[in-house]
């Protein structure tokens, strides 16, 4: 019987198409796993079933009945909970308030009835007794917690929900494997009470253990519904990958190491940090070192960590033959040390202000300049940004007139008044259009030409493909493969990032 | 999960457990170690009677704090609680008097004055969560527009509340002084709020609104009721300083805005939200009444006053911060 029914869902943020085409069935009792790599849509299809996420169009049906959702209080009422990946807990709540926060149980119309709110959370908090571990307990804050306990509270609020269509987004990507099993045997209590449920996760293993069926998406659009029991790990990777999968990257994209250059340009030995741990590699100079892996395993931490804005516990980094660790983001800088962020609204751009405002801090930093001359710095700024092909009118014009791609190479250009040694690239093409990108990738290239050593982390696996020298694979924060050469095909890239380390 | 700021640990010292369940902690100590201050540059002041008089002129201040501090719950903030405050306080003082000052005219008039108040509240609380505007900049437009009105109904300072009201306001009822009264119902009344359910859901839209709207919370109705609460309490306090000042003021309550804010940080409670204790906000306007308080028994040169009043006041919030972050350690 059909639970939960999707048809030709989409939805767009701007110019961006989160979701294409979404189609789904869920049937009740069934485990219904949802598969597809890093932005290919599946959070954006849980969170429009959830009403946090408003469709632009298509269809939902619950119980062959056709709804609408207004919103995550619309969503609860229509029978729906969710285990939302980022959490939705209150920090200084308790574990039991969070559990019972969306319907707190009360009494007299006015006050919080303590005792059945209690009872109430300590049904699901003993679900999990066993597994939750040490300073774990019904009146903790959640903020004191470690983060596989908040995602126990969060997994519990999801079932507090009692809704007989549960959605887990990536439920599992923090717990331990007691605390895995311990929520599978939950799940399969919860598909004999005939709930239909949808799981994520990037662990082909669980997904085998628990899964019955599993619908596959790529670039936004549902590609096909697959019987679990009837398929195998390779296949699903090469349905998630599309047919490609198995061309090698061409051996030309990538730039040779220029010869004649010889020594490295930044060595890193056992380094451990907040996010990641014991990491190695060493980039030499003229080499582009890729980072691939699923988001967030650690490659944004580690590339902060070396730039003195994350946390390094032990280990060394060295730039060239001396050793390097940056207290601070200004001593990486004067250094010698680059790094561009993808989420340059929040880590780039100066906004309101003018171009060559934002061409030209770092600029003023290394050069210790006190005065500003325009007149002499258009010289400096305007071959930085030509380098790239930005498009603008006027250095004065303010930066947000800009498009996002352009934008973008704005903040590229800035470290390109005084070459750095060094140029740490934190998935730099995030939400930027293709040529834009291409652009891009031609200066990165032309610049580790020019002897730069660059390491590289991007979410598009495309991108490290055609870019990377060698792609170090980051699986739950240490670096789980190395793939070089021949190696370094989609195939590869996605079964070392999806196959527990 | 980058907004949680509490760092994971397994074993919690004991100070910081009794912080986390009493924020309000070092603002108790704080208001005692005034309270001896006090003594030491003056003894008579901490007898029976100068403890009366100085509850009942910072009974106002104790109350809009307290109305601040349910829109801090939420991460809002109401910098028109001074404004209502005025605006109630001229209403019912020209309503009791063009009614005739007896009880029945001052109860009809207080009554309108929280109907009043709540209205405020409720504007607040419309321009804020339901048209989203910044909180900050929303709601100083609104307490200009309050004090237009409160001009509009009285343009000058001057005229007296009925003696019956600021008699009783300042007298005793069975040798208690009328205030004492004041304050165990306020006790009463905060216990009962503190049970409810709309504080606990101030808090989680405090914590992280996203957060509280993707739970499936009513965020805008949630932070629309604080606000609705604001104004209920910041006419109480207006129905304070009328009794404290027995006049109609319609600027009295424009520079005790900030002092509510100062004394809601001052008791513990977070400006960003979901984090914090009535109890700490009465105790934080207590402790600005007391550092005035000690600054005038110090003896201070009246033109250095502002200057010594300013300097305390930081040290107070210094002090709670380091006392904070030592239990955090």
């Amino acid at each position: 019987m059909s639970k939960l029914k999707l048809s030709g869902v989409s939805k767009a943020y701007g110019a961006t198409l989160a979701l294409r085409r979404g189609d789904l069935e869920v049937l009740a009792g069934e485990v219904h796993v949802l598969m597809g790599s890093n932005g290919s849509g599946k959070s954006t299809l849980c969170k429009i079933i959830a009403g946090s996420v408003r469709p632009d169009a298509g269809r939902i049906l619950i119980d062959n009945r056709p709804v609408t959702i207004t919103g995550p209080r619309s969503a609860r009422a229509q029978g729906i909970g969710i285990f939302y990946q980022e959490l939705s807990l209150a920090a200084h709540r308790s574990v039991e308030e969070n559990i019972c926060l969306a319907a707190l149980p009360i009494k007299s119309h006015l006050f919080v009835d303590r005792a059945l709110l209690k009872q109430r959370a300590a049904r699901y908090i003993r679900l999990f007794e066993e597994v939750a571990g040490e300073g774990f307990s019904a009146d903790a804050l959640v903020g004191n917690l470690r983060p596989d306990q908040r995602q126990l509270v969060e997994i519990m609020k999801a079932l507090a929900s009692e809704a007989p269509i549960l959605i887990f987004d990536e439920p599992t990507s923090a717990l331990d494997r007691a605390q895995v099993d311990c929520f599978f045997e939950v799940l399969r209590d919860l598909t004999w009470q005939d709930r239909g449920i949808i799981f994520i996760s990037h662990r082909m293993d669980e997904i085998k253990a628990i899964g019955d069926r599993v619908t596959i998406i790529r670039d936004g659009e549902t590609i096909t519904t697959l019987n679990l029991a009837e398929t195998d790990a390779a296949s699903v990777i090469r349905l998630m990958v599309g047919g490609s999968g198995d061309m090698p990257a061409s051996q030309s994209s990538a730039p040779a190491i220029v010869e004649g250059k010889d020594g490295a340009a930044i060595t890193v030995r056992n380094l451990s940090g907040r996010g990641f741990r014991n990491v190695s590699f060493e980039v030499a100079k003229g080499e582009i070192l890729g980072f691939g892996g699923l988001h967030g395993q650690g490659q944004s931490a580690l590339l902060r960590a070396i730039f003195g804005a994350g946390s390094i516990s032990s280990g060394d980094v060295l730039i060239g033959d001396s050793r390097f660790d940056a207290s601070s983001p200004r001593d990486a800088i004067r250094r010698g040390c680059a790094y561009v962020s993808g989420d340059r609204g929040r880590e780039g751009v100066i906004s309101g202000r003018p171009i060559i405002e934002n061409v030209t801090p770092i600029h003023y930093l290394r050069d210790r300049l006190m005065i500003a001359r325009p007149s002499k710095l258009r010289d400096k700024v305007v071959p930085a940004l030509q380098s790239m092909h930005t498009k603008f009118q006027s250095l004065f014009d303010p930066i947000n007139s800009l498009s996002g791609g352009n934008q973008q190479k704005v903040i590229i250009a800035r470290w390109l008044v005084d070459r750095p040694d060094v140029l740490l690239l934190d998935d730099p093409t995030k939400g930027i259009d293709l040529s834009a990108k291409a652009d891009l990738f031609a200066l990165i290239r032309q610049l580790a030409a020019e002897g730069l050593g660059i390491l590289l982390y991007s979410s598009e696996d495309a991108e490290l493909l055609g870019n990377a020298n060698r792609i170090l694979v980051f699986n739950g924060g240490s670096v789980s493969r190395e793939l070089t050469g021949a190696d370094r095909t989609r195939y590869n890239l996605y079964q070392a990032a999806y196959e527990a380390a | 999960m980058a907004e949680i700021t509490i760092t994971p640990r397994t074993r919690a010292g004991g100070m910081r457990k009794l912080l986390e369940r009493y924020p309000f902690l070092p603002a108790l100590v704080i208001v005692v170690a005034l309270l001896l201050l006090n003594g030491f540059f003056s003894p008579n002041s901490l007898s029976y009677r100068s403890l009366t008089g100085l509850l009942s002129t910072y009974m106002a201040l104790v109350l809009l704090a307290i109305a601040q501090t349910y829109v801090i719950y939420a991460g809002d903030i109401d910098l028109s609680a001074g404004a209502i405050l005025s605006l109630v306080n001229v209403a019912i003082v020209v309503l009791m008097e063009r009614w005739g000052g007896g009880a029945g005219a001052v109860l009809l008039a207080l009554a309108l004055g929280l109907l009043l108040g709540l209205a405020c509240g409720l504007l607040n609380g419309i321009v804020v969560a339901a048209l989203r505007l910044q909180a900050i900049v929303a709601t100083f437009a609104t307490s200009i527009f309050f004090t237009g009105f409160a001009l509009y109904i009285l343009p000058v300072a001057g005229t007296p509340a009925p003696a019956l009201f600021w008699r009783t306001y300042g007298g005793r009822l069975l040798g208690v002084p009328f205030v004492f009264y004041i304050l165990a119902g306020l006790v009463v009344l905060l216990l009962v709020l503190s049970r409810t359910r709309l504080v606990t859901q101030l808090l989680a839209v405090g914590d992280d609104q996203q957060a509280a709207f993707q739970s499936g919370l009513p965020v805008v109705p949630i932070r629309i009721k604080g606000y609705l609460l604001s104004g209920l309490f910041s006419a109480l306090a207006a129905f304070c300083i009328t009794g404290d000042t027995a006049s109609g003021d319609p600027l009295v309550g424009g520079k005790m805005t900030l002092y509510s804010v100062a004394a809601v940080v001052l008791g513990g409670s977070a400006l960003s939200g979901g984090w914090g204790t009535v109890v700490g906000s009465l105790l934080g306007a207590l402790t600005i009444g007391l550092i005035n308080s000690v600054v005038f028994f110090m003896g201070t040169p009246s033109e250095w006053q502002n200057f010594v009043q300013g300097l305390a006041i930081l040290v107070v919030l210094m002090a709670g911060v380091l006392a904070g972050r030592r239990a955090r350690a």
